[in-house]
């Protein structure tokens, strides 16, 4: 085994393993906006790590390239959907996204 | 069977209880459910890609990576304005 396949193989399981801990945290959290923590991880951690990996083994041809473009989308993107979603769940709550009289007191 | 095919299918049962959420329990949590199940397929895809090393199956990863952007997008904004 070598040291390229070790690497990659810690790459992958890392990867892995963040995306059940998100899952895990997906179940586990008490409200909707603990719950959208748990996006985060799976969305920003799991595919830089998987992007990794292929640069890993690929060096950078068309593969590696496609892969860390699939890492930079979630990785630009993933923010905004968490932002809009957290607003959706507020607005369903409370009507308004934006502070109560009660809640600036 | 390679690391990435191990890789994708331990993905493939995260998925799966990803879904389970996804399809029980109140709108919000599985919309949240559904955001996450579509990073993780979309990573399954890249990674059977590789395990098959299959060039094609990059293309669609990249594709569902921004398409579950712009649907979860979209859905987001119907379920605060309509839903």
């Amino acid at each position: 085994m070598t040291v390229q396949q070790i690497l990659i193989d810690a790459l992958l399981g890392l990867a892995v393993l963040v995306a059940v801990g998100s899952a895990v945290g997906l179940v586990a959290a008490r409200d909707d906006l603990d719950r959208l923590h748990y996006l985060a991880p799976a969305s920003v951690v799991s595919p830089v790590l998987v992007a990794l990996a292929v640069v890993a083994r690929e060096a950078f041809d068309g593969r590696a390239i496609k892969a860390l473009l699939v890492a930079a989308f979630f990785l630009v993107l993933n923010p905004i959907l968490s932002q809009a979603t957290a607003r959706a769940a507020r607005v369903r709550e409370h009507g308004d996204w934006r502070l109560s009289q009660e809640e600036r007191r | 069977m390679t690391g990435w095919l191990v890789a994708a299918a331990a993905l493939l049962v995260v998925i799966l209880a990803v879904g389970i959420v996804a399809s029980t329990g109140p709108v919000m949590r599985r919309v949240i459910a559904l955001e996450i199940g579509g990073v993780l397929v979309t990573l399954a895809l890249v990674l059977l890609a590789e395990g098959f090393d299959r060039d094609v199956y990059f293309d669609l990863a990249v594709v569902l990576a921004a398409m579950t952007f712009a649907t979860s997008l979209v859905f987001v904004r119907f379920l605060e304005r309509w839903l």
